[in-house]
């Protein structure tokens, strides 16, 4: 490959380069005859129109991919710098997340079938170094689909596979991604030669399949995209999730009944830990200074609703613990277990005079499955952090 | 487009076959991930079906379309086949919508109904939605293709044809 220094490709030459000798000739049958495949679609330009789109949706799903991740579980050197604006933004990003991969759905699909026939090239390896870019090719193709499979089901709380979801996502989405540059590096002469359809007359039906994959895209998103965006409700009919307005449309992730806290203890008092700790009993805290905010509740799972939240100022009760300022805080709910019992809120989330801990939704005092007696709600955050029946804020360090 | 410089593509290799070690290495060693195998055989499982099972069906679809509705889409020269007109393409377009579609909308098909235990998730009637906006497409499609017909018979009678 002409990307080595001319040192390396020469040791290239001797070892990865060099041909191999080509299969016997009565193997070719089949799909690796010429000719085998019919549609004049199967050509360059419309791989290059099509990779194009996919490269930009693959691009949009990674780098939000990457911002939900690092919201969800920083690194500690990170932590203290997250910023808790714009309210909406991980409502922008993870809705985009999903957006990007439903529309990739489609996408990869006409890629994929516009290429089909190179799976069927004769010979099948021409030299070590062309063996090792078909594998690669393999592995970008079999990490976007795994992908795109595991994040839509991922969207229905569907995990039928034997490996944890979130950490296996976020891997193969760097697998996909290395394969995605290396492919772009091993076709860059073969892109450019394309980028413009300049080369030669299109073939019959290119605008069509062109124009149907779009359409595509486009059904696929006006029906699922309602989940996040308010104006697109109406026809969101194939999206996992239906908020609505008023408390009672708000979906949750977990119930109290999954959670086992249906009923909570009569003795429920608030323990916030800190300097000059303290206990508060639900009574209590209604007679503090209540206040209100417009936040959304996001999903990682791609759908979002904004709701009137009202209660107490997580930094009046720090205040009032004697918290230094500039402290983070972390939360522990009254759940048994489960991944998100306790969560984190780095400093700026716990200073930001958004961030409330809600006991009121849409006018309505919490109902047990949106967190009750108390639940954090924090500006720009993923949902599953925002922790619901909250049992104890403890100032950290 | 000129072609890219050498650097350029050695750098996108570079980090291409960095960020796939990354990731190879992060899937091997993270603590959660207890069965790496697993992620292997879906790789493997995913890669068999499509490639080896749904693309053939497309490509077999495709050829018995064109046959039924009679277009020759290996054209002799290139010059006729670019300037042949295709026959069908509004069904083929309506086909790749449809099948977008499904692939999105199938699993909420397969899943609805099932009392997760949560009554917010896949509260819609899902098969119900699935055949409306196949329904719906296929008229728009039928449309489409009614409005390309009277054109192309409004053309021929201009043209004298």
């Amino acid at each position: 490959m002409d990307s080595k220094p001319p040192g390396a490709r020469r040791r290239l030459d001797l070892r990865l380069d060099r041909p191999l000798p080509p299969p016997p000739g009565f193997l070719r049958r089949g799909p690796f005859r010429d000719g085998a495949f019919t549609s004049a679609l199967h050509e360059p330009r419309t791989a290059v129109v099509l990779g194009r789109w996919l490269g930009a949706a693959l691009l949009v799903c990674f780098l939000t991919g990457l911002t939900s991740h690092f919201l969800q579980d920083p690194p500690h050197w990170l932590a203290p710098h997250l910023p808790s604006r714009p309210v909406n933004g991980y409502r922008i990003t993870q809705g985009l997340h999903v957006i990007s991969g439903i529309a990739a759905i489609p996408l990869t699909g006409a890629k994929l079938w516009t290429v089909y026939p190179r799976l069927f090239d004769w010979p099948p390896a021409r030299s070590v170094l062309h063996a090792l870019e078909r594998l690669g090719i393999a592995v970008l193709v079999a990490a976007v689909l795994l992908e795109l499979c595991t994040g839509l089901l991922n969207t229905l709380q569907w995990y039928p596979w034997p490996f944890p979801f979130r950490q296996t996502h976020f891997w193969l989405a760097w697998l996909a991604v290395g394969g995605l540059l290396i492919h772009l590096a091993v076709k860059a002469p073969l892109i450019a030669r394309h980028w413009r359809g300049r080369q030669a007359p299109a073939p019959a039906g290119r605008r069509g399949f062109l124009t149907a994959v779009g359409a595509a895209v486009g059904a696929v998103t006006l029906t699922t995209a309602g989940q996040t965006v308010p104006w697109l409700r109406a026809v969101d009919l194939l999206a996992p999730r239906r908020p609505g307005p008023g408390a009672g449309g708000l979906p949750v992730n977990r119930t109290a009944a999954q959670a086992g806290t249906v009923t909570v203890p009569a003795d429920w008092r608030l323990v916030v830990d800190g300097p000059r700790p303290f206990r508060i009993g639900l009574a209590e805290l209604r007679q503090l200074p209540q206040h209100e905010a417009v936040l959304p509740i996001a999903c990682v799972e791609g759908w979002s609703v904004s709701a009137r939240w009202g209660g107490v100022r997580v930094a009046d009760l720090l205040a009032r613990a004697g918290a230094p300022p500039g402290s983070a805080v972390r939360i522990t709910s009254l759940e048994t277990e489960g991944p998100y019992r306790v969560s984190e809120l780095p400093a700026p989330y716990a200073a930001d005079p958004l961030t409330l801990l809600a006991l009121r939704v849409d006018g309505e005092e919490l109902s047990a499955d949106h967190g009750f007696p108390a639940r954090i709600i924090a500006p720009n955050r993923p949902g599953v952090l925002q922790t619901k029946w909250v049992a104890r804020i403890e100032v950290l360090g | 487009m000129t072609a890219p410089a050498t650097w350029l593509r050695g750098a996108a290799l570079a980090a291409g076959l960095t960020l796939t070690g990354f990731g190879l290495y992060g899937l091997l060693d993270d603590a959660y991930v207890t069965e790496p195998a697993g992620v292997l055989w879906w790789a493997v499982g995913a890669l068999v079906l499509h490639d080896g099972l749904w693309l053939p069906l497309v490509c077999l679809a495709g050829a018995a379309l064109g046959a039924a509705t009679g277009i020759a889409l290996r054209a002799p020269r290139p010059t006729l086949r670019a300037a042949a007109p295709t026959r069908g393409p509004v069904l083929r377009g309506w086909l790749v919508v449809a099948v977008a579609l499904t692939a999105v909308g199938l699993p909420a098909v397969l899943r609805a109904g099932r009392d997760s235990g949560n009554p917010t998730v896949l509260p819609l009637p899902y098969l119900r939605n699935w055949l409306l906006l196949l329904a719906a497409t296929a008229v728009c499609a039928a449309l489409v293709a009614l409005a390309r017909r009277r054109r192309r018979r409004r053309h021929q009678r201009r043209s004298g044809g």
